[in-house]
């Protein structure tokens, strides 16, 4: 039957197509507004892997959203943010940084403040790790690792590294050149809001045959080879660690815990505002939390997830410890001078 | 003007004297490049021991390299010029094989070697030359070792290349005047390949000037040369306008050093 159109159902169908047009605009806005890709600037590695696994594919993609994974250094993401500044829209949406990195960019009004009411998990965030301009993500404390062969009393404090019964045996990091001058300060006369005191000591390790290594990495290799039998580190690497085989005990020093924690925070130029809301309550998860204690021995930064009783055995801290922030103000204005002095004196 | 010249202009000189303009801003912590118009970068740069030390580093290590390869090239180069071999094209390609791999791959494969564990250690321990490991990683020998190694194959194939044009009749007649082979080498062969010995030594210089992986991954975290302290301003410490200053004085200074060996070399031997 050959098809007929009559004048009338030519001109209802004009109409009707109109009418399409007209909302076609406005139904693809709504869907913009609902989804769309959202772009996270973060640390490559097994850490974007978790995200997307536990985070990207179960939470966000059912609900429109498409992740895309800017992945490099975190410096490299503050330059970003800083150089974008003037533009009304960034480059990145969410963006992942150290404790530090985000208040640096906060101070540098490149963040934009976070309201608490649209991302619901929020509520559940632990007080301590609380600001209001991110969203912590994941966490862990400094401790000290130690081979049991050869240190037989577990240590207490970052003293013990300065025992001259362990001189050449220790190790420092050339990328954490903060936290050992930290450390050291510690035990020197320092506070967090003054690492001097800590210089001289550090000399005194230089004295007494420190080795340094490039990287976590590195260092990770000097402890499986013996090379060394103690170092300073974050308690989640000391576990990875000891997943790899590597024969190392942890100490949790009686100076206090320093904190370390992940943020991720959303640019004032974000270009999906709601996608960077959707993502950043997505990371708050229980579900997406327990896996990254699973997969990495970092701390849920959320009260309402359940940890199994052997895994928080390995990654929390025993109910006593004192944790201890950093003074990220003091870091932002002293960190290169710190740097400059790490180059310049101890390592050279 | 011709397309080549303005992707030169658009590419390369556009973005360099932006670089050189932020050289003269001032970095302020935390606060990312503060616009300026201060010399206070290079002041630093010239009256810091450190920058000096370090440039002084560079300089060493990338001279001594630029020797080394020439001594080692030499032989290799020569040899692959005069050869008759039917597998001269298979030699060829020998030589430039290494350059398949990035430097950080082949500095890896180095690491593998240096270490403690590693190859030399267990030769040499195996031999009974040594009772405890050496400590080859992060020395300033592993650096310069790692470096010939990349900038061999360019030296190689830049000396065969010269030699090759060499006319031989030239050598047989100075041996046939009663020369030794030193002094055919010495008197006709060096001087005929003059321009080839100082592109490839040139070009060695170079190299070694700005090598990066190299030196980071051999040499440690106290081996500091002129490429990963820039790399280091800009990308770690977010401090363009030192970085752009440190990038400019090490680019002056290849620049003129390569100028000035080129003049005393033409000077020397009239070319």
């Amino acid at each position: 039957m050959a098809a007929s159109i009559t004048r009338r159902r030519f001109v209802q169908g004009m109409g009707a197509g109109a009418t399409l047009a007209g909302l076609g605009p406005a139904l693809v806005g709504k869907a913009q507004a609902a989804g769309g890709p959202v772009v996270v600037g973060t640390w490559g590695g097994d850490y974007q892997n978790l995200m997307d696994q536990y985070i990207a594919q179960p939470i966000m993609a059912p609900i429109g959203y498409q992740i895309v994974f800017d992945s490099g250094l975190d410096t490299a993401r503050k330059t970003k943010l800083l150089a974008e500044h003037p533009l009304p829209r960034g480059s990145m949406d969410v963006v992942a940084l150290t404790h530090s990195g985000s208040y640096e960019m906060w101070k540098n009004d490149t963040l934009a403040e976070l309201d608490l009411k649209k991302m619901p998990n929020f509520s559940h965030v632990i007080d301590k790790l609380r600001t209001p301009y991110s969203v912590p993500h994941i966490y862990t404390g400094r401790v000290i690792l130690y081979n049991p062969k050869f240190v037989k009393d577990k240590p207490t404090s970052y003293a013990d590294l300065w025992n001259p019964a362990y001189a050449g045996k220790v190790g420092v990091i050339d990328i954490q050149y903060q936290t050992t001058i930290e450390s050291a300060a510690m035990i020197s006369g320092g506070t967090m809001s003054n690492y001097e005191p800590g210089k001289a000591k550090l000399l005194e390790l230089k004295k007494a045959g420190v080795k340094i290594y490039p990287t976590n990495e590195a260092m990770a290799s000097a402890l499986k080879t013996e090379e060394v039998w103690m170092c300073i580190m974050w308690k989640a690497r000391g576990v990875m660690w000891q997943n790899a085989g590597i024969p190392i005990e942890m100490a949790n020093p009686k100076e206090g815990i320093v904190l370390y924690v992940s943020d991720q925070v959303m640019a004032k130029n974000a270009r999906n505002k709601d996608g960077a809301y959707a993502w950043l309550n997505g990371l708050l998860e229980p579900s997406a939390q327990v896996q990254f204690a699973r997969g990495m021995g970092y701390n849920p930064t959320v009260n309402n997830v359940d940890i199994p009783a052997d895994l928080k055995a390995r990654i929390d801290f025993p109910a006593d410890v004192t944790y201890i922030n950093q003074d990220q103000d003091y870091l932002a204005k002293n960190d290169g001078a710190l740097k400059d002095w790490w180059d310049k004196e101890f390592k050279a | 003007m011709a397309p080549a010249s303005l992707l030169v202009l658009v590419f390369l000189a556009l973005p360099m004297l932006l670089m050189l303009r932020y050289s003269f801003n001032s970095f302020v912590p935390g606060k990312f490049m503060v616009e300026a118009f201060t010399a206070d970068n290079y002041v630093t740069l010239a009256t810091d021991p450190y920058y000096r030390h370090v440039l002084g580093l560079t300089l060493t290590v990338s001279i001594s390299v630029t020797i080394l390869t020439l001594i080692v090239g030499w032989p290799v180069a020569q040899f692959l010029a005069r050869t008759q071999s039917r597998h001269k094209g298979l030699l060829l390609l020998a030589v430039v094989l290494p350059l398949f791999a990035g430097n950080a791959v082949r500095a890896a494969g180095w690491m593998v070697a240096f270490s403690r564990q590693g190859l030399i250690n267990g030769l040499l321990g195996a031999l009974g030359l040594i009772d405890a490991p050496l400590d080859i990683m992060f020395t300033p020998t592993a650096v310069i070792i790692g470096i010939v190694s990349v900038n061999l194959s360019y030296v190689v194939l830049t000396l065969s290349s010269v030699i090759e044009g060499i006319d031989r009749r030239a050598e047989e007649a100075a041996l046939s005047l009663g020369a030794t082979p030193f002094e055919t080498w010495r008197l006709v062969t060096l001087p005929l390949a003059l321009p080839g010995l100082l592109a490839a030594g040139v070009l060695s210089f170079i190299l070694s000037m700005n090598a990066y992986a190299t030196p980071v991954l051999l040499g440690g975290p106290s081996f500091q040369m002129m490429a990963p302290v820039v790399a280091d301003q800009v990308l770690q410490r977010a401090n363009w306008p030192f970085g752009a200053s440190l990038g400019f004085v090490l680019i002056l200074i290849t620049l003129l050093l390569t100028a000035g060996a080129n003049w005393l070399v033409g000077h020397k031997y009239g070319r």
